[in-house]
């Protein structure tokens, strides 16, 4: 789950191995904050599967690859 | 514990802050181990306490004047989204090494020409959480 500055250095460093998936770093921003803001808070617990997988859905993150185990 | 200090704190001095057995913390632990909510390592110490690593790592983050190290450009992010906090995270470039430096203003990047790729699917990210 890595940072890169364009879709070149995406190819260049996957080399043979089969693509993952691909976002705008503002989208992840969106994702992480959705993700994780609740992290500190007294009354924390972790999220359910359906919860974040709602998260990835509401955020258009669909198909089969953001698809969390059942 | 782990925000304060910006370090990851140790069975005993959970034990000693909680007044609660070291078992009882390390047990605890375990479960959340379990339960994806913290990642041990091989001696049973804090390795994730996801958002936040117990490991230098490739993503810092600076926030609040304190630093931590994020597991992953995911986690790099989720530390502000959890502090609710501005910040700055620096990783580099996987592919040239090229430094990569990312100022959060409200929970918003400060450059939209960056992408976040992700190689393992959903369904596989525990099963190995590290090389995820």
């Amino acid at each position: 789950m890595n940072l890169f500055r364009s879709e070149e250095h995406i190819a260049r460093w996957l080399g043979p191995r089969k693509p993952g998936a691909t976002i705008a770093v503002t989208k992840l921003a969106e994702l992480a904050h959705a993700w994780w803001a609740d992290r500190l808070a007294p009354e924390w617990t972790p999220h359910t599967r359906d919860e974040n997988q709602a998260i990835l859905d509401r955020l258009g993150l669909g198909g089969e690859f953001w698809r969390l185990p059942g | 514990m782990f925000v304060e200090r910006a370090r990851a704190p140790t069975v005993d001095e959970v034990a000693h802050a909680t007044g609660r057995p070291a078992a009882e913390v390390a047990d605890a632990w375990q479960r959340l181990h379990e339960a994806h909510a913290l990642v041990l390592n091989r001696y049973r110490e804090l390795r994730m306490l996801n958002p936040f690593s117990a490991v230098p790592t490739a993503y810092s983050v600076q926030a609040g004047g304190r630093s931590w190290y994020a597991n992953c450009a995911w986690d790099a992010f989720g530390i502000c989204a959890a502090l609710h906090s501005d910040g700055r995270i620096e990783a580099t470039c996987p592919d040239c090494g090229e430094p990569l430096i990312v100022d959060v203003r409200r929970g918003s990047p400060d450059r939209s020409d960056l992408l976040f790729h992700c190689l393992v699917p959903a369904s596989q990210w525990w099963d190995d959480i590290v090389f995820t």
